[in-house]
């Protein structure tokens, strides 16, 4: 039994209650941020969250902390017991989530594990000695291990790690971008990412306006992630298609996107991030959410399984305890890839158009059409006869994208990972699997800086 | 908690640090949110640890423990500088000079808001959100919050403070939903609520069931409400909107550090560069902006920052141009201005950095009603619903909850869906009026991003409702 597991138990014993869940999540990181090609920011952590969720009479508490000797786990179980009887009782609890055996996945790397600062700060030279520009960014990796324990019986472990380079290469007037993530360091190519990023960022010099308009398009993996991410988040909420707010409201079932695209919530699959379980330890499985352009479901945990009715179960969709109210989210989001070799081939299927490496503050404009708005940067393109052509500035986009997705030229034929976690509270290592893609529209409504820091 | 610190710094200088700082963090936190008359969250979160900075040959390091024993505090001291000698580049860093100091600060309050049951906190809610009752309000929503942090700081520097910071908050919402429309409305801001260093007199002053009812009845009428129509016009902008067009395009842009480029791979840098200080012309005359940390109720309101450098209230920006930036103690001494005074840390794991304390828009003359019988034809926009600026800080776009068309200098009908874009310089620079003090309100957000690993900060604005000439409404063409 791991570390982590046996604190969960203990929590467990800890619990003055009818039923209860503990909660573990231990992360021991490293990352040395970048700037200027100089480690500006390094930051280790070393720490260790116990959560205890428990059932008094029908009514639900949840206290958390990182105490964990008995004196803590005391306290602890206290706090849980004052918040569950101040409440009142709750009608739709689910129950806690019955013992069961989770799916043995990948996701944790021996050597990954095991790196110590002065290795990760050396990735982190690697990555800055490999370019010519100024590099910007960070190497991090981490071991990150969650555990349930509960009066249900479950009791379940995962250690898992990650490793991942950003290399934002930039002087003034050009900037380029890159980023590699995998559970395994050795899989990461710092200096590759570097090469990648500066060899971008010399093409962007001389960036050129606009004009607003609808224009064919190519999004490299980056920018095509990080917006079905928004778009995803409130889309393919179980929570969303229950109050009639999210764009699969009414729509399930419909083809509604082009019939090369296709989406699953894959926490199983080796090339991702994977997971065994969710947080409130029901065994991960694949959720398929578009096939071939229908909309086929969306993501559900147990509370909305059961408001849902109808013997709806949960897709084991559950996330952290501090952002459940937004309901169950995805964990590993992939997209099949297509049947072009390369983004140079994606080009070619535009025509005419642009090229996006990389987008930056996204805000959701309106959820229930999945119109959402932000900028381009760190690599932007004129494509003109088929081939990538003269940079552009930064754009400003606001896009449908239901509507982009509706019309796709082409995907490239190997996903690739891209990195989903920008660390803020505990670590909990994400990534999206995505191709890039060519979309007959993508809305650009103003221009914004050039490239370049 | 103090010779804790005291050891961790010894234990730095040991290691070879030539400066070092050490951070004990104490932190409870409480939030109660129902959704639809059930307890969606009822959290109560502790954590505490502590936090080394060093600098080792210029570079810094930072590690921290959970452990509040000396084990912890002198292995975050070793890892912290093993880090730091570790770490690539070409290390040169100095430090504006800080007077060696011992203070302690307490937040002022009337009500601790740990005293208040969790039962009274799911009761208030569970009112106001009953009082958010509409036919058309499909989800409501409701929530209250309560933080306390013990934050002890000792510097190889001469420093050594204790802090006692305690904030709390609440806010509705509510959804409306028919034909295929959603719409929601909130009070008294977007995005969770609005939050105060202050006790819990500050959660009743939200009077949050007192103004469900107006908020219900909103969010039902926008789905009957026209589109707001593109067009290029007046826009009179509530003191809410404000705030967050201050944080976005001038409290960011003027972190020194985004300025040098160290926040370019994530948040973005800054159209500002360091020669812009003292004749930058960001905004007309009527745009004043301040930094206060010495704010009554603001979230960034401290007596000594994360570097121990103390509390203080300096002009961002005077009659339209650039008069300083925020800074830390090696930004300010690598510009030659200022003296630091704006680091903060999310917490005791994360490492400070360039933070707004409380950013105000100084308030003008006149009334709301003054700067809207000023406009012959435009827009009245209230409420943040979206938000993007681009990574220098210049293209912006904005989404309210609600708009009013302005006619013949009078409110008309109501629009939904409006949103407002512009470019930083030219957008402050068709600031024609601020309304006065009677119309300023101080209002505080916990959602701020920053940093790799990211940091969440809590920040207060102050700011009076404004009018801008030729705005660009609608997404434009």
């Amino acid at each position: 039994m791991s570390a982590s597991l046996e604190l969960a138990e203990r929590a467990l014993r800890a619990a003055e209650a009818d039923e209860a869940l503990a909660v573990v999540q231990r992360e021991v990181s490293g990352l040395a941020r970048f700037a200027g090609s100089e480690v500006h920011q390094p930051t280790l952590i070393d720490n260790e969250v116990v959560e205890l969720q428990i059932v008094r009479d029908g009514r639900l508490g949840l206290a958390s902390g990182n105490r964990t000797d008995d004196e803590g786990l005391r306290e602890l179980a206290a706090r849980a017991a004052a918040a569950a009887d101040n409440a009142p009782a709750d009608p739709d609890f689910p129950g806690l989530a019955p013992a069961a055996e989770p799916p043995t996945v990948e996701g944790y790397d021996e050597e990954t594990a095991g790196l110590e600062a002065e290795e990760q700060a050396h990735l982190a030279a690697a990555a800055i000695e490999a370019s010519d520009l100024d590099l910007y960014g960070f190497f991090t990796s981490g071991l990150t291990e969650v555990a349930l324990a509960s009066t249900t019986g479950l009791s379940v472990s995962q250690p898992m790690t990650d490793a991942g380079v950003l290399a934002l290469a930039a002087v003034d007037g050009a900037s380029g971008y890159a980023e590699q993530t995998s559970w395994r360091v050795g899989e990461v190519d710092p200096a590759g990412a570097a090469r990648e990023a500066t060899a971008k960022a010399e093409r962007t010099r001389g960036a050129k306006g606009l004009e607003p308009g609808s224009y064919a398009a190519v999004l490299e993996p980056y920018a095509f992630a990080e917006l079905l991410l928004y778009f995803a988040y409130d889309a393919f909420s179980g929570l969303g298609l229950l109050e009639d707010r999210c764009y699969a409201a009414g729509r399930i079932g419909d083809k509604v996107f082009d019939k090369r695209f296709s989406l699953a919530d894959d926490p199983l699959d080796p090339r991702g991030l994977p997971k065994a379980f969710d947080f409130e330890g029901t065994p991960k499985r694949r959720v398929d959410l578009v096939e071939s352009g229908v909309l086929a479901g969306v993501l559900w945990d147990r509370r909305t399984a059961r408001l849902a009715g109808d013997g709806r179960e949960t897709t084991a969709s559950a996330p952290q305890s501090r952002v459940r109210h937004w309901g169950p989210l995805p964990c590993c989001l992939s997209v099949e890839g297509g049947e072009a070799g390369s983004t140079d081939e994606l080009a070619e299927l535009v025509g005419d158009g642009i090229y996006v490496t990389r987008l930056h503050y996204l805000s959701v404009v309106n959820p229930r059409d999945g119109v959402i708005t932000g900028m381009t940067r760190d690599g932007t393109f004129r494509i003109r006869h088929g081939r990538v052509a003269e940079p552009l500035v930064n754009l400003r986009f606001t896009v449908s994208v239901p509507e982009l997705l509706a019309e796709l030229h082409g995907l490239t034929r190997e996903p690739v990972l891209v990195n989903e976690s920008s660390f803020y509270d505990e670590r909990y290592p994400s990534g999206m699997l995505a191709p890039s893609v060519a979309t007959a529209r993508f809305d650009v409504t103003g221009t914004g800086s050039g490239p370049g820091v | 908690m103090r010779e804790l610190c005291e050891q961790a710094v010894a234990a730095a200088l040991g290691a070879g640090a030539s400066y070092a700082d050490a951070r004990v963090i104490v932190r409870r936190s409480q939030v109660v949110g129902t959704r639809n008359r059930r307890v969606e969250r009822l959290d109560d979160v502790e954590s505490e640890g502590i936090g080394v900075r060093v600098l080792v040959d210029g570079a810094w390091g930072f590690a921290c423990d959970r452990r509040l024993d000396t084990a912890g505090a002198e292995t975050a001291a070793t890892k912290a500088s093993a880090f730091a000698r570790a770490a690539p580049g070409g290390h040169s860093r100095a430090l504006a000079k800080l007077r060696p100091a011992q203070g302690e600060y307490r937040t002022a309050l009337e009500k601790d808001p740990f005293a208040v049951s969790l039962a009274d906190k799911i009761d208030l809610c569970l009112r106001a959100e009953r009082a958010l009752e509409h036919k058309d309000v499909t989800v409501a929503t409701a929530s209250v919050r309560a933080q306390r942090e013990h934050r002890v700081f000792v510097s190889s520097d001469g420093v050594a403070t204790d802090q006692e910071l305690v904030e709390c908050g609440g806010g509705i919402d509510a959804f409306a939903t028919r034909d295929g429309i959603t719409q929601i409305r909130s009070h008294p801001s977007a995005h969770g609520g609005s939050s105060a260093q202050a006790g819990w007199e500050y959660v009743e002053s939200l009077e949050l069931e007192r103004e469900a009812p107006r908020v219900g009845e909103q969010a039902a009428a926008l789905l009957h409400a026209d589109l707001c129509p593109s067009q290029v016009t007046t826009v009179v902008i509530d003191a809410e909107q404000m705030e967050l067009q201050v944080h976005e395009s001038v409290g960011h842009p003027t972190e020194l550090d985004r300025v040098y480029g160290t926040e370019a791979a994530y948040a973005g840098t800054s159209f500002l560069g360091p020669e812009d200080l003292g004749s930058l012309r960001y905004g007309s005359e009527h745009m004043n902006v301040t930094a206060d940390s010495t704010t009554p109720g603001g979230l960034g309101t401290f007596g000594f920052d994360d570097e121990g450098v103390p509390a203080r209230r300096e002009p961002v920006v005077a009659e339209g141009v650039l008069r300083n930036f925020l800074t830390s103690r090696e930004t300010a001494a690598r510009i030659g201005s200022g003296a630091g005074g704006s680091m903060r840390a999310d917490g005791w794991s994360r490492m400070p950095l360039v933070r707004m304390t409380n950013l105000h828009l100084e308030p003008g003359e006149g009334s709301l009603e003054e700067l809207i019988a000023g406009v012959d034809d435009g827009v009245f926009l209230q409420t943040n619903k979206s938000w993007s600026i681009d990574d220098k800080r210049l293209n912006f776009q904005f989404g309210t909850q609600i708009a009013w068309e302005i006619k013949g200098g009078q409110l008309g009908r109501m629009l939904r869906d409006a949103t407002y874009t512009g470019q930083t310089p030219e957008f402050w620079g068709s600031l024609d009026a601020v309304a006065g003090p009677e119309e300023w309100v101080l209002q505080g957000l916990t959602n701020c991003g920053k940093g790799q690993p990211g940091q969440h900060a809590h920040v207060s604005h102050g700011a009076a409702p404004a009018r801008f000439r030729d705005v660009q409404v609608g997404f434009g063409s």
